[in-house]
């Protein structure tokens, strides 16, 4: 029996190209006025995506810089909105991107706990119960009432780590592999991911590191210039991607 | 307790995570602004109060004989002003930034982008009802005998909280296309607050340009305050619907083009 947990169909996405844009009122309304106004250019990012996740499994997203691998993900966690084709995603998603950044540093570790997890969908019932977990996984229990600014940041990516990853989700999803804070820390961090490998939990990964993707997913995909190029097997897919790297 | 799990199922999951995003950010709001300062909350008073004061000074003794030769009545008058003009400046001032500064967390969570500029707002109302309506209740007491009054204060405030929704809205939105706006909206409430007969009389001003200062969106709002506080009359409802009226319009607009330009913020933040 298997179950859907993510389904693009026909995905594509143009965005804004930054370099080009003038974010500056006066120069716009200048070059309005002056008949140089452009309408801004708009680049293909996603192009005609189609991809099916069933529940649980483990997907590697491979493809070199600029292929769009980020922005898949964020298609998915519905930060960014395709402009054409359509997003279905089942259950719970958690996002795992560089930790930290929901905190504010001025407000003490059990305040952001709280704003942390209501940001990250979460209820504030629910966090209030969570706090002494979460406290006690990231080894902060002397520092509840502690403005975050006061700790390392080692302690901070830590009390990332640990509000994240307190709920198990339905759908983690991971750019670029974590490490962090100190060795013992990055065990216990690891082994809190090996039990969501282990569990029914559906896995996105965005990786660089080939080894890690062909070990842990038996799914890769590998993007070229907002296309799937291949899709399949992770060992399959990470060996005809590093043929092509070599080749050129 | 039986009545907050029933009003929980009425309403979506959706907007219950909204309404508790509201509350975890302005709490923060509030906290970052006053941890550690004495005053606390009240702080958001010293400044209508210290200008109310500087204004007094130089122009109470002058336009005292446009306020029934009372220097008391120019104060109250003044102040009242004053207390929407610095609630306006401060409200939409932060609301402006609140979408692009928090452009990171956007990228990496997906979340209900209005409830940034919505924080801000709902921040400073929480400011208004510990310090400065307590302040307006008190001269209203004073002036009218008249609870009736009191709670009439809520009524245009509600219309300045919906402009200010509204303002807060555009601004913000425009603000991810354009990172030089805060120095045009510096002028913006500076011709605002200047054209609001807020610490001089309206009959001082020459009658070609009484015109221009009808159009001030804050005007109805300021006089609807100055009539239910000051006057000692019970509340005039027709100031009250044209501060409303006004203010739902603005809402409105400010609502449209948030909501039409949304889907371009996140390639620009």
């Amino acid at each position: 029996m298997t179950e859907e947990a993510i389904r693009l169909a026909q995905v594509c996405l143009w965005r804004r190209t930054q370099e080009e844009f003038s974010y500056d009122l006066k120069k716009t309304v200048l070059s309005v006025l002056e008949g140089k106004y452009r309408q801004p250019a708009k680049k293909l990012v996603l192009d005609k995506i189609d991809l099916v996740v069933e529940k649980g499994e483990k997907i590697g997203i491979i493809g070199s810089n600029g292929a769009g691998k980020s922005t898949l993900l964020k298609v998915i966690s519905g930060i960014l909105q395709p402009t054409t084709g359509t997003v279905r995603v089942r259950g719970k998603i958690a996002p795992l991107i560089e930790l930290g950044a929901g905190f504010d540093s001025e407000i003490s570790v059990v305040d952001n706990i709280l704003l942390y997890g209501v940001l990250l969908g979460f209820s504030i019932s629910e966090m209030k119960e969570r706090i002494h977990s979460i406290l006690d996984f990231a080894e902060l229990e002397d520092y509840q009432f502690v403005p975050v600014k006061g700790l390392s940041s080692g302690m901070v990516a830590r009390l990332g780590f640990a509000i994240a990853t307190d709920i198990q989700p339905d759908i983690l999803i991971l750019d670029e592999v974590l490490s962090v804070g100190d060795e013992s820390f990055r065990n216990k961090c690891q082994k809190r991911i090996d039990k969501f490998w282990d569990s029914h939990v559906t896995i996105l990964v965005v990786s660089h590191s080939m080894e890690f993707i062909k070990q842990s997913c038996h799914t890769a995909i590998w993007l070229t210039k907002g296309n799937i190029n291949l899709a399949g097997n992770s060992e399959n897919v990470v060996k005809s991607y590093l043929d092509s790297v070599t080749q050129e | 307790m039986i009545n907050l799990s029933l009003s929980n199922k009425y309403i979506s999951a959706d907007a219950r995570h909204y309404i508790e995003l509201l509350q975890v950010l302005v709490s923060r709001n509030l906290k970052v602004r006053y941890r550690g300062s004495f005053l606390g909350v009240y702080w958001s008073l010293l400044n209508p109060l210290m200008m109310t004061s500087l204004y007094t000074a130089i122009f109470g003794v002058t336009f005292a004989k446009y306020y029934d030769d009372s220097v008391i009545n120019y104060i109250l008058a003044a102040l009242t002003g004053l207390i929407v003009i610095s609630f306006f400046s401060a409200s939409t001032t932060q609301a402006l930034t609140s979408v692009v500064g928090n452009g990171a967390l956007l990228n990496k969570i997906r979340l209900p982008v209005s409830v940034f500029p919505v924080s801000m707002i709902m921040a400073n109302i929480f400011q208004f009802l510990i310090g400065a309506f307590p302040l307006l209740s008190i001269v209203t007491i004073v002036k009218s005998h008249s609870l009736i009054n009191v709670v009439a204060i809520l009524l245009p405030f509600i219309a300045l909280i919906m402009f200010c929704v509204g303002v807060g809205f555009f601004v913000s939105a425009l603000y991810v296309f354009f990172r030089d706006l805060p120095y045009f909206y510096e002028l913006v409430i500076f011709v605002i607050g200047i054209s609001s007969p807020i610490f001089y009389p309206a009959a001082i001003v020459p009658q070609a340009v009484k015109p221009f200062l009808i159009v001030n969106p804050l005007s109805p709002i300021i006089e609807s305050i100055r009539q239910i506080t000051l006057s000692g009359n019970l509340p005039d409802m027709m100031l009250i619907a044209n501060a409303l009226l006004s203010g739902m319009l603005f809402t409105g607009f400010g609502w449209l083009y948030f909501h039409r330009s949304r889907s371009q913020f996140m390639d620009l933040l």
